[in-house]
């Protein structure tokens, strides 16, 4: 909304004090209140000579509207005026949650056009509050005003944690990729010499050893097969305080990130990624795929998640996938489903991989409220009571439960999943 | 746009810049050069007006977007005629000086937020446009002061003339500036 050239208190004050005591100074015949009226008359007279008349036009941009998170993008704040009269421009861009501003206070001034540095913290999804932009004449005489325009989206990407998984993968059932399969196939690793059978290629052939044995024999190798790494993401609750990237970190925030680091570790493997939200406000699912594009797709994914409710929750929630793939799930634990769902998933045929993202220091105080109140401290030392309890009935049922360390965080449970994956087993249909 | 909305008039205090410091110091002390140049000429200035006058100044420097400063400047004027009986002296051009000063300040730490820090191209177009109306108000001061010891006599003319010219000023600045513009489209 635009106000107008507006006349400010200043023109007010120099048109009135000035004309009232030069009046005055008239009427009683006194040069000296003439001349202390001089400078006021002058000035209000110059604001009056030089009053705007068009409005000025602002245009306000933000040079970035996707990046990660802890990088900086600049709003530019341009104005055009006219008839050349604006004289001093001054910007407030009011602070929005999760970021850095430069100037620190979000004020700028200037005669020409003005920017702002913006540095987001966290990821997300943030609306940018356009500056209030006020632009005033000589002297200060008129003063114009906007502020209407419409919040601007940045979005906000998370930045993957550091993550590498070292141990072979567990079952792998996909068509192509670089995981060695257990069959052998048209793939580049060894596997033997072997008979020559109808169907065979011609370049296969070990001349060698046909030659040696006097029948043709043929080089055989393994399969090449992609995996299916399902990621799900409990956005129930979200536990602890998030500081930005530079700071406290909260479940959602490890979650967020750690999906990330995982999906982007698989995905440059070859693998297939799919992605899941556990009841975030909106469904959220990526469908599996592989790919670099794919890693993008998963993390806009991941900026949209906003904590929501157990309403929310499907009655049985549909990874489409098939027995053989790894599914990640990413938790505090604090929610009960997101654990039931991790025991059926397992009872299925799934390899389920638990990381819990419970900030540290959650373990000691209600992280989301650390106030003084006596029962509250209890009511959330009773829970976490229960969620040992919970967690060691997940782990019974053969779901292994890690905390989220980065690097290496998944090789243990991996290396066990691989392990269990070569042997027999018996699910549920 | 002289305060951040969030905050109060005090705790916006803390926010200044460095030149909205230098700008509310200046609403703060140019009453004091007026009453300065009154008490050069009159030899004293009496203590309950000079803390008003100075209370004045400080809730002027606290709002610096009211209307405060017309009372103040006001003020500063009454007592200036009620005190000073010597008209042309140099006290004169020090106490429309602090006046300019005054009004120039108040002017000034209304064109941005009080954490903005101004650029050098306002600062150096204010100070010289200070400079300008000084310079206007001390040729103004040596007009007066010329005229200072030549007598006129009260004639109807000159009085008609100079009214008329007062009110032509005064119905060209409502013309040019404080008549209510139509608002912007919304």
């Amino acid at each position: 909304m635009t106000s107008g050239w507006q006349p400010t208190a200043a023109l007010v004050r120099g048109a009135t004090c000035g004309l009232v005591l030069a009046l005055v100074g008239i009427l009683v015949r006194r040069v000296d209140v003439v001349v202390i009226a001089v400078p006021l008359l002058v000035t209000a007279a110059w604001s009056a000579w030089a009053k705007p008349g068009v409005e000025p036009t602002v245009t306000q941009q933000l040079d970035h509207p996707v990046l990660r998170e802890g990088d900086t993008t600049t709003l530019r704040i341009h104005i055009d005026d006219a008839d050349d009269r604006t004289e001093d421009i001054a910007a407030y861009l009011p602070m929005p949650r999760f970021a850095e501003l430069d100037p620190p206070q979000g004020t700028v001034t200037g005669t020409d056009d003005l920017s702002i540095a913006v540095r987001i913290t966290r990821w997300g999804r943030h609306l940018i509050t356009p500056a209030h932009v006020v632009a005033s004449s000589a002297w200060a005489g008129f003063r114009w005003t906007r502020d209407d325009d419409a919040p601007q989206s940045l979005v906000a990407l998370p930045t993957p944690a550091v993550f590498d998984a070292v141990p072979p993968p567990a079952l792998a059932r996909g068509l192509v990729g670089l995981n060695r399969a257990s069959r052998p196939g048209s793939g580049t690793e060894f596997a033997g010499i072997r008979p020559f059978q109808a169907g065979d290629r011609l370049r296969r052939i070990h001349w060698p050893r046909s030659l040696r044995s006097g029948t043709l024999h043929v080089t055989s190798t393994w399969a090449e097969e992609d995996r299916h790494v399902a990621i799900v993401v409990d956005a129930y609750i979200e536990v602890g305080e998030s500081d930005g990237i530079d700071g406290r970190a909260s479940s959602l925030d490890t979650a967020v990130r750690a999906a990330g680091a995982i999906a982007e570790h698989h995905l440059r493997r070859g693998e297939r990624v799919s992605l899941q939200v556990l009841g975030a406000r909106r469904r959220l699912r990526v469908p599996p795929a592989s790919g670099v594009a794919h890693l993008r797709r998963i993390l806009d994914r991941l900026t949209a998640i906003e904590p929501g409710s157990a309403d929310t929750v499907e009655s049985r929630l549909r990874l489409g996938v098939d027995p053989g793939a790894l599914v990640v799930l990413l938790s505090p634990l604090v929610a009960t489903t997101p654990l039931e769902r991790a025991i059926d998933w397992t009872a299925r045929g799934f390899t389920v991989v638990v990381i819990d993202t419970l900030p540290p220091g959650a373990h000691d105080d209600d992280p989301a409220q650390p106030d003084d109140d006596p029962y509250r401290t209890l009511a959330w030392r009773i829970r976490l009571l229960e969620r040992d309890r919970e967690v060691r009935r997940v782990q019974r049922a053969g779901v292994p439960v890690v905390p989220w360390r980065g690097p290496g965080s998944l090789d243990e449970v991996l290396r066990g999943a691989h392990r269990r994956s070569r042997g027999p087993r018996m699910v549920q249909r | 746009m002289s305060d951040t909305p969030e905050l109060g008039r005090i705790a916006v205090l803390r926010t200044l810049s460095l030149w909205h410091r230098a700008l509310r110091l200046a609403i703060l002390l140019a009453p004091g050069v007026v009453l300065a140049a009154i008490a050069i000429d009159a030899g004293q200035v009496s203590p309950p007006v000079a803390i008003g006058l100075m209370l004045l100044a400080a809730i002027s420097a606290l709002v610096p977007d009211g209307n405060m400063g017309v009372l103040t400047v006001l003020l500063l004027a009454w007592y200036w005629a009620a005190t000073i009986d010597r008209p042309t002296s140099g006290a004169t051009l020090l106490a429309a000086l602090g006046i300019l000063v005054f009004h120039t300040a108040l002017a000034a730490s209304t064109v941005a937020p009080p954490a903005a820090v101004w650029s050098r191209s306002m600062q150096r177009r204010w100070a010289r446009r200070t400079i300008t109306v000084g310079v206007a108000t001390t040729a103004a001061w040596l007009a007066a002061r010329s005229l200072g010891s030549a007598s006129i006599d009260g004639r109807a003319a000159v009085l008609s003339a100079a009214l008329v010219g007062l009110a032509a000023a005064a119905v060209w600045i409502r013309h040019r500036g404080l008549a209510r513009l139509p608002e912007g489209p919304r």
